[in-house]
């Protein structure tokens, strides 16, 4: 599958053969910690001085730079279709090897923070458990009442949130079967032929 | 036990048989214990005929005191001993005495898990439900091929009675590592109601 590049993605991506491939290089640095932690100007206006170019064309080219990777990254394209794509860019030789290892060494990392991109649900991140026994309260005297006391810390959207939580033993025995069985499905023939054959 | 004076009041009239004929009495002490516990119970459990003749007012100072009363022997969990003495300071005879203290017996197991049941706690998970998924791809990631689940916890406030969801997205690893947990819990719970 080739990437459909845009006449403006090529015109962006146009400056990069103007300058050497360790600046290229560089942008390649510079495009996926874009993708980490967002823009930074002040990077721009400092290689656009560098290299005797306007701020402008530093940001467009580190951004085709950025969205070719991604793209990439995204549909997870083979070695050969990126080639091919990037063929019609007509750069050397030289510099096509060099964004080819740029996707190869990132395309993970890419990946892992595209992942984070999809319609999110809290998700878990761990839990931690007491026992208590209740002994007495305002309106019963001399109970002895088991409960487990839970705390589930969850992320959502960079945020992490905690919730405490209680159950009784007859519960926990319950919510341990049931999430038992939800691991085991995994297992089931069915679950491993639908993995097996959807790649 | 102690219990205040308007208690104390209502159960000298209840104690009186030209107040409280035995039938009457055994009436009312049966609509306070119905009061208490029986959760569809209205102003009419006092409707009965045989109370008619005695006065609305007195009728229902001798119910509350009555009710007062159970409760709080059901929250000091009073024995029988404790209920009697209580009950002959408040020179009732001995056949009321006995009457009361069998109807407490009856209605003790109800009336603790109601006393139980009363006050704050932690939003309680009462159930678990699962989703397991292969998650294909997104707008913004193909070819991802790999499971995920979402689990949904039901939880019951006890205070404002809502119940509310908690939900939450995990790969199989968290999920090992949540069921993990929650096994050493119950393994801990097992030890501990052993000793």
């Amino acid at each position: 599958m080739l990437l459909d590049l845009s006449e403006e993605h090529k015109e962006h991506l146009a400056f990069l053969p103007r300058v050497d491939n360790a600046v290229v290089a560089e942008f390649g640095r510079i495009a996926v910690e874009f993708l980490r932690r967002g823009a930074n100007p002040k990077i721009y206006e400092g290689a656009a001085r560098k290299l005797s170019v306007s701020s402008d064309t530093v940001q467009r080219g580190v951004e085709g730079l950025t969205y070719l990777l991604t793209e990439s990254s995204k549909l997870m394209i083979s070695e050969l279709d990126f080639q091919d794509s990037v063929f019609v860019l007509g750069f050397s030789e030289e510099l096509n090897r060099l964004l080819l290892q740029l996707y190869l060494d990132n395309r993970k990392e890419i990946r892992t923070i595209l992942s984070e991109l999809a319609p999110d649900l809290p998700s878990y991140h761990s839990l931690e458990w007491r026992l208590d026994v209740q002994l007495a309260s305002r309106s019963l005297r001399q109970q002895i009442k088991p409960a487990v006391t839970i705390k589930l810390h969850l992320n959502q959207n960079g945020d992490h949130t905690t919730q405490v939580l209680q159950t009784d033993p007859a519960t926990l025995l319950h919510l341990v079967r049931q999430l038992e069985q939800a691991l085991e499905e995994m297992k089931t023939s069915h679950c491993r032929r639908v993995v097996r054959n959807i790649k | 036990m102690e219990l205040s004076e308007y208690v104390q009041k209502g159960f000298q009239m209840l104690a009186d048989p030209g107040c409280f004929d035995p039938n009457a009495f055994t009436l009312l002490l049966r609509a306070a214990f119905q009061s208490l516990l029986d959760a569809q119970a209205d102003e009419a459990v006092l409707d009965h005929p045989d109370l008619k003749h005695i006065d609305p007012v007195v009728l229902k100072h001798c119910h509350a005191a009555a009710a007062t009363c159970i409760l709080e022997a059901g929250k000091q969990r009073a024995d029988k001993s404790t209920l009697s003495t209580y009950l002959e300071d408040c020179k009732f005879d001995r056949e009321r005495i006995e009457l009361f203290c069998t109807e407490y017996q009856n209605n003790k197991n109800s009336l603790e898990i109601l006393l139980g049941s009363i006050g704050r706690s932690l939003p309680h998970i009462t159930d678990v439900s699962w989703r397991l998924e292969y998650q294909i791809k997104t707008n913004q990631l193909h070819k991802m091929y790999r499971p995920a689940y979402l689990v949904t916890l039901n939880v019951e406030n006890t205070d404002s009675g809502s119940h509310p969801e908690i939900s939450f997205s995990c790969s199989m690893e968290q999920l090992q590592d949540l069921v993990g947990k929650l096994k050493d819990a119950s393994k801990s719970l097992e030890r501990a109601t052993q000793l």
